[in-house]
């Protein structure tokens, strides 16, 4: 059933071997944890962001068209 | 923050169906609340957005990982369709 859903999964990966470069310790620990100040309810932030076929996506562009899983993938190609 | 090339190898790698995305300035991460600024790290989150771009659910952390509560919060927009 969800397969017939106008559901589009935004998947953002948010980490970096460049931010792991950058480390200067050797921690391999989860960082401290910074709640969301967003809540259920409230509008999501518009966002305009790059994908893997270098077409731009624009969160807003789904608006009135489709509902959005948007993950946020920490450590998403390190193994991690 | 992983780079566009970065994630290109990885979308292959996993043949994945849905766009993957960069935030390489980190921008998106910090709007959604979800940077530690101290460590440059964010956190692992899945919020789910409806059509009129509002959000409806957010799992943040560890729990994050596991699409169970996400797949329920689309599950609620399927029974509005059937309903």
């Amino acid at each position: 059933m969800l397969r017939r859903a106008s559901i589009l999964v935004l998947f953002i990966s948010v980490c970096a071997a460049s931010v792991l470069a950058q480390q200067t310790t050797t921690t391999t620990q989860q960082p401290a944890a910074p709640k969301t100040h967003l809540q259920v309810g409230q509008a999501a932030p518009d966002f305009t962001l790059t994908d893997t076929a270098g077409k731009e996506v624009k969160l807003s562009d789904f608006k009135g068209k489709k509902n959005v899983v948007l993950a946020f993938y920490v450590l998403a190609f390190t193994g991690g | 923050m992983d780079s566009f090339a970065a994630n290109k190898r990885y979308a292959e790698d996993l043949a994945v169906t849905f766009p993957l995305l960069s935030d390489w300035h980190r921008k998106v991460v910090k709007d959604y609340g979800l940077l530690d600024e101290k460590s440059g790290y964010s956190r692992r989150a899945t919020f789910v957005i409806d059509k009129d771009g509002k959000i409806t659910h957010i799992e943040e952390g560890r729990s994050a990982i596991d699409p169970t509560g996400a797949y329920q919060a689309c599950s609620v927009f399927e029974k509005k369709k059937a309903g």
